[in-house]
């Protein structure tokens, strides 16, 4: 069975005489599920869409067999309910609250067994250092672990990655995707990974689907088809 | 300086302000963040004293609270009083008064609050409760005192609500700014200037808390 299962369709009207379209059909096997395109094909829709963050026109999305949204049957599933990790492009990192604090937001036990879950994700991810110190204190490459250890804590049922890494240096990158690669896999984890950057994509996904004009244009096996679509994306 | 009002008129503002505060937070939350189409409609309703000339206001409150209405009809069936002339009517008042003072300045806070982080919290698992109580008011809170002290500081102020549905009782609805009309009808410029100046130096003392409050949230957001 396929953890994710997507069929969704959005139009979205940026003013009176342009129009958005968002058609896509696919399903996600387990590990890492790269979505490459170009700016502004859709990619980010979709992960909202997923996660309940927008409602799509039309479609049916299931996540480990459970049906979240089915327009057939005005199904809609909240956010809060859908037990998906979401790490934004910008991370969003809650700015009042420490990086321990952040970790433990979404774990719903409490006492001494959130305490062990969060110094767990803060050691798994280096950055038990900087456990009491605000988003604002801390380096880009740290906010960017607090941001996964975040998502990942919960044991969520589908990690989703939007661009996260955009804004940090190769070096960093590395070491953050070695890390979330290891959690992924140790805790059997789904990803659906938002990028256009091919590095990024090789390095984490296993799978890629390219996206093009709200469409999907082609999908296979990561290493070989980022190589494939090189001339295509490049002339998108 | 008349103590007594001064007294009455300070336990009016606070109680306004604290009702206002447990009132004014959820409405302000569902103004920033209703999708509802009508929301416009409920907008202006909190928004009229602001427009609305502080006697037709109080009109109309005397009205509601009378015995020929059903408001009136039903307190006095509760709690065996009414609330024209006394000092709860002019709580009641001074809360549908001063909402807009304390509503706009929360809304204002709540709109300012990224709604990515909403987003992120909501897909960690918060409900709305939860997104509210500890994202959103601890990021606002700049906003909500801005929003108790200016309703605090409209309360004392207040002129043409408390005199319609207050009257001028000594000990019971006259506050300050009543009590400077009284001072001012008597020819008794001394005592009318003495509580001015008090009233005038306190007002601005609370204007200086709002913006140095407004400033430090900018401060903060531009960490």
């Amino acid at each position: 069975m396929n953890p994710l299962k997507v069929q969704i369709r959005q139009t979205f009207s940026a003013n009176r005489h342009q129009r958005f379209s968002l058609d896509v059909q696919f399903s996600s096997p387990c590990g890492v599920t790269v979505i490459f395109g170009p700016s502004g094909s859709g990619k980010t829709t979709i992960l909202q869409c997923i996660a309940g963050l927008i409602t799509p026109d039309s479609g049916q999305i299931s996540i480990s067999g459970e049906d979240v949204y089915d327009s057939s049957r005005t199904l809609d599933i909240p956010t809060q309910f859908r037990r998906v990790g979401y790490v934004f492009q910008h991370l969003a990192l809650f700015p009042h609250m420490t990086a321990a604090q952040n970790i433990g937001f979404g774990i719903r036990v409490n006492g001494t067994e959130k305490q062990r879950l969060v110094r767990d994700a803060l050691e798994k991810f280096r950055i038990a250092g900087v456990a009491n110190h605000r988003p604002d204190e801390i380096s880009g490459g740290e906010r960017q672990r607090v941001a996964l250890a975040r998502a990942l804590v919960t044991q969520p049922r589908l990690l989703l990655l939007d661009e996260p890494f955009s804004a940090l240096d190769d070096e960093l990158k590395e070491g953050i995707i070695r890390d979330l690669k290891r959690w992924l896999t140790e805790n059997a984890i789904p990803a659906l990974f938002v990028t256009h950057d091919r590095e990024e994509a090789r390095a984490l996904g296993d799978r890629v689907l390219l996206l093009k004009d709200g469409k999907i244009a082609g999908e296979g096996d990561v290493q070989e088809a980022i190589n494939t679509w090189r001339t295509n994306i490049a002339c998108a | 300086m008349n103590w007594q009002a001064l007294v009455l008129t300070a336990k009016l503002a606070s109680l306004a302000s604290l009702i206002l505060m447990v009132v004014g937070i959820p409405v302000a939350l569902w103004v920033a963040y209703s999708r509802r189409r009508w929301k416009f409609l409920a907008e202006s309703v909190v928004a009229l004293p602001i427009v609305l000339p502080p006697t037709v206001l109080g009109f109309y409150l005397l009205v509601a609270f009378g015995s020929e209405s059903w408001l009136g009809r039903w307190y006095q069936h509760v709690t065996g009083g009414t609330l024209a002339f006394t000092f709860r009517g002019l709580v009641v008042a001074s809360v549908l008064y001063s909402l807009p003072f304390a509503v706009h300045p929360m809304v204002a806070g709540f709109r300012g609050v990224d709604q990515k982080l909403l987003a992120a919290a909501r897909t960690l698992g918060a409900g709305k409760f939860k997104v509210y109580s500890r994202i959103v008011l601890p990021l606002a809170w700049p906003s909500l005192v801005t929003g108790l002290v200016l309703s605090f500081a409209h309360t004392v102020g207040e002129f043409g609500v408390v005199l319609m549905v207050g009257g001028n009782i000594p000990g019971v609805t006259q506050t300050l700014s009543i009590n400077i009309y009284d001072s001012v009808e008597a020819l008794d410029y001394r005592s009318a200037n003495a509580t001015a100046l008090t009233l005038l130096i306190f007002s601005y003392l609370l204007l200086c808390i709002v913006y140095s409050l407004n400033q430090k949230l900018v401060l903060w957001e531009n960490r």
